[in-house]
């Protein structure tokens, strides 16, 4: 007595590799929206500083490098201002690493709420990147404030007008960030032992990128395999375009947005793929 | 009305225990190595660990049905739903449908203690699929509904747990799906909400037509809402159909629980160098043929434990009760008193007609000199106790933690005096 084959909806075993229901993300806009939101108001919550926080994040971590690196193991920074220096690198370096932090830990930290409801659940490592571009473009915003006042202090800086070009590194540095972030969660969900693991990863991985030096120090037969990493075209292009001190590596910068860009592919095939699977192990 | 909403065909379900779960690389590689390998005897153990939580699950749900889903714990009731709500897959099978699904596994999933009620309608809303026009259009209804409009703007970690239950369901409820699965949500709140819960399920599905997959241990709604019954047992489906016979079938399915255990037999008994405890049971003393744990049931607790201390002093040993939401009912105390080494037992009784309806654990604590805790045996029974009444329509819960049933008198007094 089969009434009705109009059957909206099918549940089975099987589940393809490419099963990616983007339209369904869109009809969860909202939800994407109301997580950023939720995120932004609880994470500065009973804190006294409030989201001065997103301020002083950046320029303790500056103040650091500076005394650390440029200080006391006296790195050059290519003739420009320290501060100036290690600011946009910073900056870039923490939204990326805050980015891949909280997407990894995406099936652990929400299986509360993946076991008891449905919504994509790409959803949620999307609102977390989300998130941390909001952060990004206050803290952009910052370097803005400080580079001017070093401009008008009489420092030998100049801007030209590939600063433009700031969406598109703030792009290929989240989508990299997502990405990764993607692949890492499905294994981390199954292995606890990778979240240990990843954090030295990531510290190793920080020092393989120019945040505390300039590309400019790294030895002629390391440059192929340094310049591939996708934040180092971004870290270094970003300088470019404010202190002009060095053209902009067009060809590693599209290297680096389509490897970026393969990565978020590659992480969103095998999160879809494993979402489901991930919850009878978590 | 036969217009079929959910054709569920074969639907299995299994879990490999101890192999996935393990959640170590080392396991893994091993396992992958031995794979490699070709070991059969590593595949042997492999399969060992592992339990169908579901087995070829064959049912059909029309419109406008309120199908009842009754099982013991670990029967495959949750799963069932898990699978239907797209939250895990199912190993085998199919389930096709027609219509927005919303789950209620849980009240109040993804609420946020720092959001205000108001942030958190929308939040909660939105994790149920719904729009943010939707929700705007629902909101007074949902705000109605819950009783909470004072505290719109208050952060939900200032609210009480009935208040955060009442605006939870309130979300719910108003969702507006074709196909509205809960589980077991109804065990908290206060009874004036559960009724008004029950009664929007019974307009959701009578007057607008909708669907309702419904898990409960209670008897009464069960009764009072279902048109139709599905019985679990191990993962499979023993008996379906009118809602009476399937009560009445799980009922007399009886020893729901884990009522006792003896160790000595597996010698492998809890405790340490001064406690060991040999034997945990607890007896229920059913009136007639009676098979299930009722308010009316008194309960005996005994065990036995084997004393090792040299030292003078005495011992004193509690017996801890507990609800399922973890508050504790009582302690009751043996008193003080010297002890040789050796062999002790232990008994108390629960009378019948003092505890309400639920689930409930017991612990067992041995203290030396009213002061230092030898050992403390956590839940080591656990029991349900079901509702009983002779009469009555209301399906509600039982208000209260015990249920006492000493007479509460009412006389008329003539008219002149009552004046």
């Amino acid at each position: 007595m089969e009434k009705n084959a109009g059957w909206q909806w099918e549940i089975t075993s099987k589940q393809g590799w490419f099963r990616i229901n983007l339209k369904e993300i869109f009809q969860y806009k909202d939800l994407i929206v109301q997580f950023v939101r939720r995120d932004l108001i609880a994470s500065y919550q009973q804190t006294i500083l409030g989201p001065l926080w997103v301020f002083l994040q950046p320029l303790f971590t500056t103040f650091v490098y500076f005394i650390v690196f440029s200080r006391v193991a006296k790195i050059p920074t290519d003739n420009i201002p320290p501060m100036l220096f290690y600011l946009p690198g910073s900056i870039i370096w923490t939204f990326f690493s805050d980015g891949l932090t909280s997407t990894m830990f995406t099936f652990v930290q929400n299986a509360y709420i993946f076991n008891k409801v449905y919504f994509p659940r790409l959803i949620v490592p999307l609102s977390y990147v989300l998130f941390h571009s909001f952060r990004i473009s206050i803290q952009l915003f910052l370097f803005l404030v400080v580079y001017v006042v070093f401009a008008i202090g009489g420092k030998n800086i100049h801007p030209n007008a590939y600063m433009l070009l700031i969406p598109v590194f703030i792009f290929i540095t989240a989508a990299f960030a997502l990405g990764l972030g993607l692949i890492v969660s499905v294994y981390t969900a199954k292995y606890r032992d990778l979240e240990n693991m990843m954090q030295f990863l990531l510290r190793l991985f920080m020092f393989a990128a120019p945040v505390v030096y300039p590309a400019s120090l790294i030895p002629e037969k390391y440059k192929l395999i340094f310049w591939l990493n996708p934040l180092t075209p971004v870290i270094e292009s970003f300088r470019s375009s404010f202190f002009s001190h060095r053209p902009i590596p067009f060809f590693y910068l599209g290297v680096s947005l389509i490897s970026a860009l393969l990565v978020l592919l590659l992480g969103i095939i095998l999160f879809s793929r494993k979402e489901k699977q991930i919850m009878d192990v978590i | 009305m036969d217009n079929l909403m959910i054709k569920a065909e074969n639907i299995s379900k299994y879990y490999r225990l101890g192999v996935l779960s393990s959640g170590t690389l080392k396991e893994d590689i091993k396992n992958w190595w031995s794979r490699k390998l070709g070991k059969q005897t590593e595949t042997v153990v492999q399969h060992k660990n592992h339990i169908w939580a579901l087995r070829n699950i064959h049912f059909e749900v029309s419109q406008g049905d309120v199908l009842g889903l009754i099982g013991k714990n670990g029967s495959g009731k949750s799963t069932l739903l898990k699978i239907i709500s797209r939250i895990t897959l199912p190993t085998g099978g199919r389930v096709r449908g027609r219509g927005r699904i919303a789950s209620l596994l849980e009240v109040g999933t993804g609420f946020h203690s720092e959001l205000t009620g108001r942030e958190n309608i929308y939040l909660n809303g939105h994790i149920m699929g719904m729009k943010k026009k939707e929700i705007d259009r629902k909101f007074d209804e949902i705000v109605d509904f819950s009783g909470v409009e004072k505290f719109l703007d208050t952060p939900v970690k200032r609210y009480s747990s009935g208040m955060y239950v009442r605006l939870a369901f309130a979300v719910a409820a108003n969702l507006d799906p074709e196909i509205l699965i809960i589980d077991e949500v109804l065990a908290v709140g206060d009874s004036e909400f559960q009724k008004k819960c029950l009664g929007k399920m019974k307009s959701v599905s009578g007057e607008e037509g909708k669907t309702i997959l419904f898990v409960s241990h209670n008897m009464h709604a069960l009764r009072n809402l279902c048109n139709r019954a599905l019985l679990l047992e191990k993962g499979q489906i023993v008996s379906s159909g009118d809602p009476e016979n399937v009560i009445s079938q799980y009922l007399r399915s009886g020893e729901q629980q884990f009522l006792g255990t003896d160790f000595s037999l597996k010698n492998e008994m809890p405790g340490n160098e001064y406690i060991r405890v040999q034997k945990v049971e607890l007896i229920p003393e059913y009136d007639q043929q009676q098979q299930l744990i009722d308010i009316r049931t008194p309960l005996r607790v005994k065990f036995e434990f084997w004393y090792d201390v040299e030292e003078p002093g005495d011992l004193m040993v509690d017996v801890h009760l507990f609800n399922f939401t973890g508050e504790f009912i009582f302690d009751l105390s043996s008193g003080r008193k010297t002890y040789k080494k050796g062999l002790i037992s232990g008994e108390c009784l629960i009378p019948g007609h003092f505890l309400n309806d639920g689930s409930y654990y017991i612990s067992i604590v041995f203290i030396r000199n009213a002061t230092i805790r030898l050992f403390y045996l956590e839940s080591c029974l656990s029991f349900d106790v079901e509702d009983y009444r002779e009469n009555g329509s209301w399906y509600g819960k039982w208000a209260g933690i015990v249920r006492p049933d000493f007479p509460l008198l009412l006389t008329a007094r003539d008219a002149n005096s009552a004046r």
